[in-house]
């Protein structure tokens, strides 16, 4: 069990990690005939596409050895901002939102030097309130051709599809083939070894945050506007979601291990358990015990040096 | 002129200097305390009757309450964000009626329940050593699914009458839930101050590697920390089920945000107890204060939120620079 959890120190990536989404799949395929059909397929699909966007987001952070709770709150802003705003200007300013709530995360951590733990819980507090000022009570229009985007078909092939492959690829060439990935695990593994050698640590951790926070704007696009309306707590569980995501993907939350594959099958086993607790009728407040547990659980196989926050 | 031949003059100006030092040296609650008072005083007077103030401290006692645990946390370079939660499943057990009690067995099973919570937390944290915030977030997110799904099938109902009695009693004028809060924060600053487990506290907070290497029970010390704090959220539900009166899946929910807050503005941050057991206190009733406030201003839940995140991230910022330097 332990051999099996333990992964590669680099990319996290261990037997387990791969063979619990390809398993589950199995497991759901063989055992209930709506799960195969064609609609739920797509629909397995939509869904987790917001988390995906949001968790390779999540990633990046976790590998420069960080973590970002605010994700959820920048989500629930992003739809906020999407019906109230200008349809041909909620786009931009979402963006925009985006980066300067990365920005002051990250200033928080590297300069203020406060934990990234209370500095995004800060954050995700106060962007929460922000979009609950916005737009307290869910509803309203999203802008036509975002909807379009959404939810048209090429093909066949849902959109979503394409969503995530674009953010996958997206996100495998930052992290896998650019000196930007090669120094962001270079700095979560050992920030002061990886400034020694001539890194700028700050600026590279702001950039992941930035990049989080934008991942989380993009994510909070796609959910608005599949789901066809704007809700302000609309983002509230992906928080967590994409922290469990990374756990069950065999990213280190210490930091410099990990890899977009890892959190490719975190984010399939996390959508593929919900998924199939939805097909057998399970309360979605059950759901989200069982989801606390498997992040209970997870967490408890990442052994860390430090004991504590 | 030598160093002992001072003259008065300057006697008083020395002395003047050093008070202004301790009173910058304070920890920011206390200052915030007055400028909302004064900010009350001009924009919102009624607020300072002594029956208004009154009622708000003892709106406060529940915070107050939980805080002494989250700053215990905090000491050992922990955190505890599953208040909320406990506080959620102590609601369900009291007022559900799913369980076939008495009302004192209730009481004791919700105890129970505090003590298992804590010592879950306290597992994940010291054996498995798992992020304090992730493995709190993670048990409340099972307690309260748990919790609202079952309320499905057996909704919350009135709470227990020893509790609702128990929050209408005063002495004289002062209600007697504030005696209890006054009773804990004195025993808590006792505790920490003279016993051995407050400098294991101290020596965990200052240096955790040290602490361990020194063979200081390291993992027992966070671990009763976490039932201590899991039991003082116990404590402040029962305290928010007798106020409200009757059971919810809401209650409390924001007390683990709060208690957080409250702590940092309290001038205790990770591993650093500065500022006492007073400053969390201080902080309590400055933030339940300004939610008063806020609400007589016609500021609803979404400015409560914004200032809460401000007062977090400004405040740990401000401390942690000047810790740095």
């Amino acid at each position: 069990m332990l051999d099996l959890a333990r992964g590669s120190r680099r990319t996290g990536l261990s037997p387990i990690v791969l063979v619990l989404p390809v398993a589950l799949f199995v497991l759901l395929y063989l055992s209930s005939g709506t799960f195969r059909s064609l609609e739920n397929l797509a629909n397995v699909n939509s869904q987790v596409a917001a988390l995906m966007i949001a968790s390779l987001g999540q990633g990046i952070v976790a590998i420069s050895g960080g973590i970002d709770l605010s994700v959820g709150s920048v989500m629930s802003l992003t739809s906020a901002i999407l019906v109230t705003a200008d349809p041909a200007w909620g786009v931009p300013i979402a963006l925009a939102m985006g980066a300067a709530v990365g920005l002051v995360n990250g200033f928080g951590v590297t300069l203020f030097k406060v934990h990234p733990l209370v500095m995004t819980l800060a954050t995700m507090t106060f962007v929460q309130g922000v979009a609950l000022l916005l737009h307290p009570v869910p509803g309203g229009e999203v802008p036509g051709y975002l909807r379009a985007l959404a939810v048209s078909q090429v093909a066949g092939v849902p959109a979503a599809f394409f969503w995530c492959g674009a953010a996958i690829l997206l996100a495998w060439h930052l992290l896998g083939r650019s000196r930007f990935g090669l120094r962001t695990y270079a700095v979560g593994a050992n920030p002061v070894s990886a400034g020694r050698n001539g890194i700028a640590v700050t600026r590279l951790k702001v950039a992941c945050f930035v990049l989080c926070s934008l991942s989380a704007v993009v994510a909070g696009i796609f959910l608005t506007a599949r789901v066809g309306a704007g809700d302000a707590t609309m983002g509230a569980p992906y928080s967590l979601d994409t922290v469990t995501a990374m756990a069950l993907g065999g990213i280190q939350l210490a930091g410099g291990s990990g890899s977009v594959l890892g959190i490719v099958a975190g984010v399939l086993t996390l959508g593929l358990i919900s998924n199939g607790m939805n097909l057998m009728g399970v309360s979605p407040f059950l759901r989200a015990a069982v989801t606390g547990a498997l992040l209970l659980v997870a967490i408890g196989l990442q052994r860390r040096e430090a004991i504590g926050a | 002129m030598t160093r002992d031949a001072v003259s008065p003059a300057s006697m008083t100006g020395q002395w003047l200097w050093r008070a202004g030092k301790t009173l910058l040296s304070l920890p920011f609650a206390y200052a915030a305390l007055v400028i909302l008072m004064v900010v009350a005083y001009f924009m919102r007077p009624a607020l300072l009757s002594p029956m208004l103030l009154l009622l708000i401290l003892r709106q406060a006692a529940p915070l107050g309450i939980a805080v002494l645990g989250q700053s215990l946390c905090m000491r050992v370079l922990s955190l505890d964000l599953s208040i909320g939660g406990v506080i959620v499943g102590v609601s369900y057990i009291l007022t559900s009626g799913l369980l076939p009690f008495s009302e004192p067995v209730l009481l004791l099973v919700a105890v129970a329940f505090g003590v298992a919570v804590g010592l879950l937390n306290a597992f994940f944290i010291t054996r498995l050593r798992a992020s304090s915030v992730i493995v709190t977030l993670a048990v409340t997110l099972v307690i309260t699914g748990v919790a609202v799904a079952l309320s499905q099938l057996r909704s919350p109902g009135e709470a227990p009458e020893i509790l609702r009695q128990l929050v209408r009693l005063k002495i004289g004028i002062v209600p007697v839930v504030l005696v209890i809060w006054a009773l804990l924060l004195l025993a808590v600053a006792i505790f920490i101050r003279r016993s051995v487990f407050g400098r294991y506290v101290d020596a965990i907070g200052a240096n955790p590697r040290a602490a361990w290497v020194s063979g200081i029970p390291y993992v027992r010390v966070v671990s009763v920390v976490h039932v201590m704090s899991s039991l003082f959220a116990v404590f402040a539900g029962f305290l928010l089920i007798g106020f409200v009166g009757i059971g919810s899946m809401d209650l409390g929910r924001d007390l683990a945000l709060n208690s957080l807050a409250a702590v940092i503005l309290g001038g205790v941050t990770f591993g650093s107890g500065k500022g006492g057991v007073l400053g969390p206190t201080v902080a309590a009733l400055m933030l339940t204060f300004s939610f008063n406030l806020l609400t007589s201003l016609g500021l609803g839940e979404p400015a409560k939120l914004m200032l809460q995140g401000i007062i977090i991230g400004v405040a740990a910022a401000a401390y942690s620079v000047q810790r740095n330097n």
